[in-house]
C-alpha cells in the first residue's frame, strides 16, 4: 500500500517566453513587440526563460511532500503542472487518483454567491458529483467553522471566515492527490493547528500530499520528506529535516560552511546594523566554548559557555546582558538574563562576562545567539544600549544524551533528562 | 524505482493522468467535459445569480432592456420612417427578427471572452476550457428564451399566436443560431487572451452585420442580382425563419440555406479546433 507510487514526474520542465526588453531604438522595440505576440518570427534561447527544468520525483501514496525554495525557483509553476492548469515544455508526469489542488485561497469564489454556492462551485471545479459534494457539506462547514453565515453571500465575510472556508472545501473533498500551495499560513493558529492535523489525517488515510510553504516550520512538522527547487531546478530530495536545513543553509550561505572550521571568536566591535544602531558598541566580541575549550560545535547536556567582551562608555550600573538563542529558522528556543544572577548586576566597565549554561538542553541543529546590554533602571525598567542580531552561530549535537541510541530523531524541542524511580 | 514497475498492476482501478510535454489535442476530451457537466450548470447558474442578485428589479432587467429597445426602434423605424414590412405590424416584425440576432451577438461575444473573463480561475485550477464558451452560450440561452416570452405576449396582443411549428422549430434554430455565435467566438476566443483588440474589434463588426441582415428592414429592398450573396449570411436565415415562425412570412428555401449551414458547421469545428489547440497555452500568455 504506501509504496504505491501516486506521483511521478521524469525531466518536467517549463520555459517561458521573456517579455521584451526595451530596446534601443523605437523601430527595435516594435520588432520587440511583435516578437512577444508571434511564434514564427525568429527567436533564440535568449528570449527564452525556464522556470522548471529537469526535475524529477517520485511520491508515495500517502506520503506528505513539502516543496521548498526561494520565491522564483519554480515551486508554483511545479504545482501548476501537476494541477493541470499549465502543460510543461519537456518531460512528463503521471498522477494516480483524482487530483485537488487549491493553488490559491478561494478560487473560483464568487464574491456575490453564499458560502454553500460556492462550496458546490468549488466542489465542481474539483470535478466531483453533486451528491458526492453533499455527502461531505456538513463536513465542511462544520470544520471551517461558520455555519451560522453559510447562507450569507461570501463577500460578506470576514477573511478569516473566506480562507477557512476555502481550505475545508479543498482538503475535505475526497482526492486522491491534494496540491497546497501555501495555504496553511491562512487562520488563525487554532484553525492553522486543525488543517495541520486534517493533512496529516488525509495522509493516513493513504492520500498523499504536495505542499508549498514558506514556514519552515510547518514543513518539519508535517511532512516525511521535502524537495528543494532553485531556479528552476531540483537541488535536493531529502528527508524533511535535512531538506530545511539544506534550505535555510543556502539562503544564508555563511551557515553553509563547516561551523569546526569557523574560529569560535567572533569580533563585533565593527558590526554596524540599520535595524539596531549601536551608537556605543559597547559588546566588542562573543566566543563560545566548552569547559574543555573555545569551539562552535556542542553536544547536548553539555556545559556552554558564552564570553562575551565589553567596553562600556563610562560605568553603567545597574546594567544587564541577555543571550539570546534561535534557530535556524528563527524561533527564539530561549533566553538568559544576566540579572537572574542577583549578584551580577554590577559589572567593571571593561572586561569579558561569562554566561554560563550548565546543561544545554538542545537538540540537533545549527542556532544564532543574539546579543543584548543595557541598563537597569528604576522600577525594572530594561534601557537597551547595545544589541547584535545574529553575533554568532554555533551546532548541537545530540550523540546520545537521550537515548542508548545515538542522533534520534523526532525527539521534541528541548533534550531534558528525567529521574527514573521504582516506587511502587 | 525497483518496485515501481510491478505497482502499476495494482492500482489499475485508479485513474491515472498523464501529463506530458508536447501534447496537443485537436478536439476537447467529452469524457472530461461530462465529468464536469455539473460545472457548466453551476456556471450559468453562478453568473445569472450574480447578475441580478442585490438589484431592486432583479430579473426584470433581462425583460426591460430589450423592451426598451424594441421601443425606441419602434417610434424611429416603425412611426417617423414608415419602413415597409410588407404589412406587418413593425414593434413583431422587428422583434421577431431582433430576437435571434441578440442571441448571435450575445453568444458571439460571450464565448469571446470565456476565457478572458475566467483568467484568474484557469490559471488557478484545471477543467476542460470547453466548458467555458459552453456555459456562457447555455446563459445566453437562458437570457434569450425570457425575451422570447415577451416576444410572444407582444406577437398575441397583434393578433399573432403561437403555432406548433413555433414551437417544436424555434429551440432548433436557436440552437443553431449558439452554434454559428459560437463558431464566431471560439476563434476569437482564444486569440483575444493574447490580442485584446479582437475583442472590441469583433463588437464593431456585429454591429455591422446589423445592417447586413434583414432586421430593422425587409430583404426585399435587397437588388435581386445580390440576393444570393446576401443570403450565404447565416443570420439571414436565422432571422427569416423566426419572422417565418412567428408570424407566418413566407420562406423562400433555395441552395444558400444549405450553404450558410454548411459554412456555419465548417466555421464551428474549426472554432473547436483552434480554441482547442490555443487554450493549452492560454495561461502562460496571460
Amino acid at each position: 500500500m504506501s509504496s504505491e507510487i501516486a506521483i511521478r514526474c521524469q525531466g518536467l520542465g517549463k520555459r517561458y517566453l521573456v517579455p521584451a526588453r526595451r530596446r534601443g531604438s523605437t523601430m527595435e522595440n516594435l520588432v520587440g513587440h511583435f516578437k512577444e505576440y508571434t511564434s514564427l518570427v525568429g527567436r533564440d534561447e535568449a528570449d527564452y526563460f525556464w522556470a522548471l527544468h529537469e526535475v524529477g520525483f517520485e511520491v508515495r501514496a500517502g506520503e506528505i511532500l513539502g516543496v521548498v525554495g526561494r520565491n522564483g525557483s519554480g515551486k508554483s509553476t511545479l504545482l501548476k503542472i501537476l494541477s493541470g492548469v499549465t502543460d510543461p515544455t519537456e518531460g512528463s508526469a503521471e498522477l494516480r487518483g483524482r487530483v485537488g489542488s487549491l493553488l490559491e485561497v478561494g478560487t473560483g469564489f464568487h464574491p456575490d454567491l453564499t458560502g454553500r454556492e460556492n462550496i458546490f462551485m468549488a466542489g465542481a471545479l474539483l470535478g466531483l458529483s453533486r451528491a458526492e459534494i453533499v455527502k461531505q457539506l456538513d463536513e465542511i462547514i462544520d470544520f471551517a467553522g461558520i455555519d451560522r453565515f453559510i447562507d450569507a453571500p461570501v463577500k460578506r465575510y470576514s477573511s478569516g471566515m473566506y480562507v477557512r472556508l476555502a481550505f475545508s472545501v479543498a482538503s475535505l473533498l475526497r482526492s486522491d492527490i491534494l496540491i497546497l500551495d501555501e495555504v496553511l499560513a491562512v487562520g488563525d493558529s487554532a484553525f492553522r493547528e486543525k488543517s495541520e492535523k486534517n493533512i496529516n489525517k488525509i495522509a493516513n488515510d493513504g492520500r498523499t500530499v504536495l505542499l508549498v510553504s514558506h514556514n519552515m516550520q510547518a514543513i518539519r512538522h508535517m511532512c516525511e520528506r521535502a524537495i528543494v527547487l532553485d531556479k528552476g531546478r531540483l537541488v535536493a530530495d531529502l528527508p524533511a529535516d535535512e531538506a530545511v536545513t539544506n534550505y535555510l543553509r543556502s539562503i544564508h550561505p555563511d551557515e553553509g560552511a563547516d561551523l569546526r572550521s569557523l574560529p569560535p571568536l567572533v569580533d563585533l566591535a565593527a558590526v554596524e546594523s540599520e535595524d539596531w544602531p549601536r551608537p556605543f558598541k559597547t559588546i566588542k566580541s562573543v566566543e563560545t566554548a566548552t569547559l574543555s575549550g573555545p569551539t562552535r560545535v556542542f553536544q547536548t547536556g553539555e556545559t556552554m559557555l558564552i564570553r562575551i567582551a565589553y567596553e562600556m562608555p563610562r560605568l553603567i550600573k545597574p546594567c544587564y546582558f541577555t543571550v539570546f538563542v534561535v534557530n535556524d529558522v528563527g524561533e527564539r528556543m530561549f533566553v538568559s538574563y544576566s540579572y537572574h544572577d542577583q549578584e551580577k548586576s554590577e559589572f567593571p566597565q571593561r572586561g569579558v562576562i561569562e554566561c554560563r549554561i550548565e546543561v544545554l538542553p538542545l537538540l540537533d541543529g545549527i542556532f544564532h545567539i543574539d546579543l543584548d546590554f543595557g541598563e537597569v533602571q528604576g522600577l525594572g525598567g530594561l534601557r537597551y544600549l547595545d544589541y547584535i542580531d545574529r553575533a554568532t552561530t554555533f551546532a548541537v549535537e545530540q550523540g546520545n544524551y537521550l537515548s542508548i541510541r545515538p542522533n534520534l530523531k523526532n525527539q521534541g524541542l528541548f533534550a531534558l533528562r528525567s529521574r527514573w524511580l521504582a516506587v511502587g | 524505482m525497483v518496485g515501481s514497475l510491478l505497482d502499476r498492476d495494482t492500482t489499475t482501478s485508479m485513474r491515472v493522468k498523464f501529463i506530458n510535454a508536447g501534447r496537443r489535442s485537436l478536439l476537447p476530451s467529452l469524457s472530461e467535459v461530462l465529468d464536469h457537466r455539473e460545472l457548466i450548470v453551476l456556471f450559468v447558474d453562478r453568473h445569472i445569480k450574480s447578475r441580478y442578485r442585490q438589484m431592486a428589479l432583479g430579473i426584470a432587467w433581462a425583460i426591460l432592456e430589450p423592451l426598451f429597445q424594441l421601443l425606441l426602434m419602434s417610434v424611429v423605424f416603425g412611426f417617423l420612417l414608415r419602413v415597409n414590412t410588407n404589412g406587418y405590424p413593425y414593434p413583431v416584425y422587428v422583434f421577431a427578427a431582433l430576437i435571434p440576432w441578440q442571441h448571435f451577438t450575445r453568444t458571439a461575444m460571450s464565448v469571446t471572452g470565456s476565457l478572458q473573463d475566467n483568467l484568474a480561475l484557469i490559471s488557478k485550477v484545471y477543467f476542460p476550457r470547453i466548458i467555458l464558451p459552453i456555459a456562457a452560450m447555455a446563459r445566453e440561452m437562458f437570457d434569450t428564451a425570457i425575451q422570447l416570452a415577451i416576444l410572444l405576449i407582444l406577437a398575441a396582443f397583434y393578433g399573432y399566436y403561437p403555432s406548433l411549428k413555433l414551437m417544436l422549430l424555434a429551440p432548433v434554430v436557436l440552437v443553431l443560431i449558439s452554434l454559428a455565435g459560437a463558431g464566431l467566438g471560439l476563434w476569437a476566443a482564444a486569440i483575444v487572451v493574447r490580442f485584446r483588440d479582437v475583442r472590441p474589434a469583433l463588437s464593431i463588426a456585429l454591429q455591422g452585420g446589423l445592417y447586413l441582415t434583414p432586421i430593422l428592414y425587409a430583404a426585399s429592398v435587397v437588388p435581386q442580382n445580390l440576393r444570393f450573396l446576401y443570403q450565404l449570411n447565416p443570420m439571414y436565415w436565422g432571422v427569416e425563419t423566426f419572422r417565418w415562425l412567428l408570424i407566418n412570412q413566407p420562406l423562400v428555401w433555395d441552395w444558400t440555406l444549405f450553404a450558410s449551414l454548411m459554412l456555419t458547421a465548417i466555421m464551428t469545428a474549426f472554432g473547436i479546433v483552434i480554441f482547442s489547440i490555443n487554450e493549452r497555452t492560454t495561461v502562460d500568455v496571460l
